[in-house]
Parts: C-alpha cells; sequence; structure tokens
C-alpha cells in the first residue's frame, strides 16, 4: 500500500521534532497533531530535563493543545469533541501509558514511525488502542476509546535517529554524522 | 490496636492451582542417545518450540539395570488433530529416517513460577525454573514494623482522598528508607481556575465543588464499606483511575471557572511533583538521567559528559528548607536519587494503565494500593504491567486490606 504524501509531510514534522529532542540530548521522539489537514500542536520527549520520564513527545503535545483550548474558552464537551477529530502522528510507537492516554482523551486515529518492541501499547505488548473491543468485568463505562493505528511510516528514519542517538553517546563510538547539540 | 491490616503481594502472573497446571498436548518419541545431537539440532530448525521454551526438548530417564533412555519432544499437537499424518513433512522425514515411533504426551503450557510449581511440572515432562532475580522487601512478608508503618502512609492516602468531600483517588509517594513522604497528591482532572499563574495548577490543590459539575458526582460518597471484607459497594465515579473516561461525560455549565486535564491522575501529579521536587533539590547537577534510554536497556555506554546543565527556579522556598533540615541532622548532603528508584507509592485504588506505566517509566520500587480497579486497573484487575516482561523495570505490588477502624475514619 502506498503511504499518501499528506501522512509523510506530517510524519517528516514529526521526525524535525525528535531531531529536537536530540540536540537536547534527549531520547529523539517527536510526534504532532493534525486537525482538519494542519498540525495544531507538536511535542518531544522531555524526560531528562525535567526528571519527570512521563514527559514523553505525546504528553507534551496533549498539554499544548489542552492549555490553548482552554484559554479559548472551550467547555470539557467541546475538549472531548476535537480530540475526536485529532490524528497524531509520532515517530515512534506509544507506550502503555502513551496510548492508555489517547485512549481516555479519545483520539481519532494515530500514525506511528517504528514500532516499540518493549514498551509499546498499540499492539506490541498491549493493545490500548482497542480498549472498547476488549470485553470489560463491568462494562458500564469502557475504560477508553479505541482509535485507528497504522504503523511502519517512515520507521527507517526513526530508528536511524535512535541509533545516532545511541552512538552520540558513546565516547568511543566514531564521531556521529550529525553534530552534537549546539550550545554554548 | 489497628494491627490487624493485611498486605497480599499481587504476583506477576496470575497463579495456578498447584495440582492443576495448564497443559499443552506434544508428539515425543524415545530415541537412540547416539542421534541425539543431530536430532535435536534438525529439530530445532524445522520445528522449534517457541511458545513453550521453559520446557526441555529432551527427557532423561534411567531404567531399572541403569540404562539411560533419552525422549525427545518432536512438535505441539495441533489442535482437534492428533493423526500423526498431521505432521510437517519434514518432521515426518525425519521420523522414518530415525525410525521413530511417536506418541503424544502431555507438558505445561506456563513457565513455573515457583519451586512448588516446578516439582508439579516435572512430573509431566522437565521444564526449566528461573527464580526471580530481583528480590524486593516485602515478597516474602512484612515485619510488624513494616506493616505499621505501610499501614500509616496507607492511612495519609486514604485521608487525602477523602479530604474533600469528593471521594477521588489519593498518591503518596514515600522514601522507605528514610519514613520519609516524597510527595502526594489528589486526582486533579478538575482544578479550580483561581490565578493563571503556572504553577498554581501544580500544587495539590483539589476542585472542591459539587457545583460546577452535574450529574453523578452529586452524591456524597464516603469511603463507607457495609461489611469487613474491603469491598466497596458505592461507583466512585470521580476516582479517575476507575473511570478514565468520565471526564468527557461531564456537561459544563461555565465556562473556564476551573482549569480541566483528564490525564491528571493522582498518580500522574505525585510523579510530577517529585520531580519538581527533584529539580528544587538538586538543581544543575550532572544529570544521571543522561544514562536514561528509553529503548534500548542493553546499551550502557551513554555518558553523562554532555548532559545538559539546568538552571530552575523553585516556585517557593519550600523544599530548600526541607533540604536545610535535613542536612542539618546529617553531616552528609542526601544523596539524590535516579527518579523515583527506592521509592514507594500508595494508592488507594489500583492504578490504570496509564498510571501503572507511568510508574514503571519513574522506577518506583513497590506500589500498595487498598481497592481493586475491576473496571480499569493494570495491575491484576484488567491487566498485569508487573508480569510484563519486556518491560525494563519491575515494580512489585501489594494490595492492604484495611482494618476497619481505618475504613471507619475516613466518614464523612
Amino acid at each position: 500500500m502506498m503511504t499518501s504524501p499528506e501522512i509523510l509531510t506530517f510524519m517528516d514534522l514529526a521526525i524535525q521534532q525528535a531531531k529536537l529532542a536530540m540536540d537536547a540530548l534527549e531520547v529523539p521522539v517527536g510526534c504532532v497533531i493534525v486537525e482538519d489537514g494542519k498540525v495544531i500542536a507538536s511535542g518531544r520527549n522531555r524526560t531528562t530535563e525535567t526528571r519527570n520520564a512521563t514527559r514523553h513527545a505525546e504528553m507534551e503535545a496533549i498539554d499544548v493543545l489542552l492549555g490553548q483550548w482552554q484559554k479559548n474558552g472551550l467547555s470539557m464537551t467541546e475538549v472531548s469533541e476535537n480530540f475526536s477529530n485529532c490524528s497524531l502522528y509520532v515517530t515512534c510507537e506509544p507506550c502503555i501509558m502513551c496510548a492508555s492516554a489517547l485512549s481516555i482523551l479519545g483520539i481519532k486515529e494515530v500514525f506511528y514511525g517504528c514500532s516499540n518492541d518493549k514498551f509499546g501499547g498499540c499492539g506490541s505488548i498491549l493493545s490500548l488502542h482497542l480498549s472498547n473491543t476488549t470485553p470489560l468485568n463491568n462494562s458500564e463505562v469502557p475504560p477508553g476509546k479505541s482509535f485507528k493505528c497504522t504503523g511502519g511510516i517512515m520507521a527507517s528514519e526513526a530508528v536511524l535517529l535512535f541509533r545516532t542517538f545511541y552512538e552520540q553517546g558513546n565516547p568511543n563510538a566514531p564521531k556521529p554524522h550529525r553534530p552534537l547539540a549546539r550550545q554554548a | 490496636m489497628m494491627n490487624n491490616c493485611l498486605i497480599v503481594h499481587i504476583p506477576d502472573k496470575q497463579p495456578h492451582d498447584l495440582h492443576h497446571q495448564p497443559t499443552e498436548s506434544v508428539f515425543a518419541s524415545i530415541i537412540d542417545p547416539k542421534h541425539a545431537n543431530q536430532i535435536v539440532r534438525r529439530l530445532n530448525q524445522i520445528a522449534p518450540l517457541e511458545d513453550l521454551r521453559h520446557v526441555k526438548r529432551i527427557q532423561k530417564k534411567v531404567l531399572e539395570g541403569g540404562q539411560i533412555q533419552l525422549l525427545v519432544i518432536l512438535c505441539l499437537v495441533s489442535e482437534g488433530n492428533n493423526q500423526f499424518d498431521s505432521m510437517p513433512s519434514h518432521l515426518q522425514e525425519l521420523i522414518s529416517s530415525y525410525q521413530l515411533s511417536p506418541f503424544i504426551t502431555k507438558v505445561c503450557k506456563y513457565a513455573a513460577t515457583s519451586k512448588e510449581e516446578w516439582h508439579e511440572q516435572c512430573k509431566f515432562w522437565p521444564t526449566s525454573y528461573h527464580p526471580r532475580t530481583y528480590n524486593i522487601d516485602g515478597i516474602t512478608g512484612f515485619s510488624e514494623e513494616d506493616s505499621q508503618s505501610v499501614l500509616k502512609f496507607m492511612q495519609s492516602a486514604l485521608e487525602l482522598a477523602t479530604s474533600d468531600g469528593l471521594v477521588v483517588n489519593a498518591a503518596v509517594i514515600v522514601d522507605p528508607s528514610a519514613k520519609q513522604i516524597i510527595s502526594s497528591a489528589c486526582d486533579q482532572i478538575f482544578v479550580w481556575n483561581t490565578c493563571n499563574d503556572d504553577s498554581c495548577s501544580r500544587k495539590p490543590e483539589l476542585f472542591c465543588s459539587h457545583t460546577i459539575i452535574s450529574g453523578k458526582c452529586d452524591s456524597h460518597e464516603t469511603l463507607h464499606s457495609n461489611n469487613s471484607s474491603n469491598q466497596l459497594k458505592q461507583p466512585y465515579t470521580s476516582v479517575s483511575c476507575l473511570y478514565p473516561q468520565q471526564w468527557a461525560e461531564h456537561q459544563s455549565h461555565s465556562r473556564s471557572l476551573y482549569y480541566f486535564h483528564p490525564l491528571r491522575h493522582a498518580a500522574m501529579v505525585a510523579i510530577e511533583s517529585s520531580a519538581a521536587r527533584d529539580r528544587c533539590l538538586f538543581p544543575g547537577k550532572e544529570n544521571s538521567e543522561a544514562k536514561y534510554l528509553e529503548l534500548d536497556g542493553e546499551n550502557s555506554s551513554w555518558t553523562s559528559s554532555h548532559a545538559k546543565r539546568q538552571k530552575i527556579a523553585c516556585a517557593n522556598g519550600e523544599y530548600v528548607e526541607k533540604l536545610n533540615a535535613h542536612s542539618h541532622t546529617s553531616d552528609q548532603p542526601p544523596a539524590r536519587p535516579y527518579l523515583c528508584t527506592g521509592y514507594d507509592i500508595y494508592l488507594v485504588w489500583e492504578p490504570c494503565a496509564m498510571c501503572a506505566m507511568a510508574l514503571v517509566h519513574q522506577r518506583i520500587r513497590r506500589i500498595f494500593y487498598a481497592f481493586p480497579n475491576p473496571n480499569a486497573g493494570a495491575l491484576g484487575s484488567v491487566h498485569r504491567l508487573q508480569g510484563e516482561k519486556s518491560l525494563n523495570h519491575h515494580y512489585a505490588v501489594f494490595r492492604v486490606l484495611l482494618p476497619e477502624e481505618a475504613l471507619h475514619r475516613c466518614y464523612i
């Protein structure tokens, strides 16, 4: 199946975010959130800077949106409606925490780059994007909404970033191809 | 006295009845020991036992008179088809070339989690047993002093959860070595928008009115239990981990009177506060987190030499005061932990998948919760994250069965 040019364009923007993370010596994961064909938020990993290991790219972008929407006076119902029109493009499969968060918010669709064999919450370890279909002990309120999920978009670029990141940290590794963080 | 609390370890796997281990049927055969190497090598190529790695491929029996007999597993018996001719052609060739006579036998389906289980399993067919490589205090039981301490911290989580009239989840992160509370928080899905300062929403202040939220939260919900078995009858719809989706159901009448964030569950907020505390107590130190490798735990070569120096302004002097107070009593500066390594968290309710995974990321050592979460719990109820082998960190999980007095105290 051919990936549409639009999807590639948005994933490329997510990769740019991942590169910003790498420049800041963070694990290089980045994302953008798209509504009606427009990027409305972006985020990148900030776990090292914040010393909060939950500050993944997705959480950063979600917080940007929640802040903006509430500043604009949107109610909870409207915020919930907005999320159901949003797609997320992220360089690596969302982890169990982020997949669960996306399901709680009721996002429409997720496109990701490489899969996440250790923590992945969209098929690799758990399948939280299918949360509606799992039988519940107590089915009055489902814990989350299901969302459509497509992986493998520009996966090799995402993997290359990880590889570069680990090489960059190794003093014995050859000089990396890209310059280290441009900091004073 | 209220020391009759029970602390129950929630294991990595749903335990099986010791004497009723789930089994799987396999084709096996006696083989000539001379051919053992060749046969096993060939079998590993053409019929690897992917899901039965704990099962030994070969069984050695010592017959009467000291003669040794070897038996080998050929392949799984496919469901509903126990005919020899249902085996793949490669296997049939192997069988005929070594003149094997296959028979059906049973092996245990899952790896043993205890020595007792392992002994039972080997009665069917030998398996391998790998005892847990980590040992976390409490798995083998708690001393009287430790259970007192566990109860005390759970009590403070309980008080926090009920402190505002509306019952929510609460989280208390504790350094057990110093018996010190590191941070604590309640669910913050709704917070009064009393100021625009960013730091405001970070304080563990609670949304505390029923008037701006209609519907299911109107009733006073208390931690009332009608019996002594810690079974809660009420729905507790404001507990975010129990009903993570609940936020979207609320009809808001007035806009911008409050701030809301559907993901600010108690555990998430407590993690954030502990991170803020860390940044305040240890500003600009070389980051030990530089070693934090999210996707490649094996790669340990990342050094901290390039770690970014940070300047973080403390929102208030609280943490610095605590630090001073600490150094007053001790000559040595407190050691800086990596994230929440070595810390425990007390939660009133079993966390949802988001919170449970957040606690993996933040390297929490032990989780104590009082009530299970049948709707969305990720530590045994719906999922069991403590048993997901692929994760790069594993905590121990305990349920604290509270004595009646502790619950009665929280009547509102």
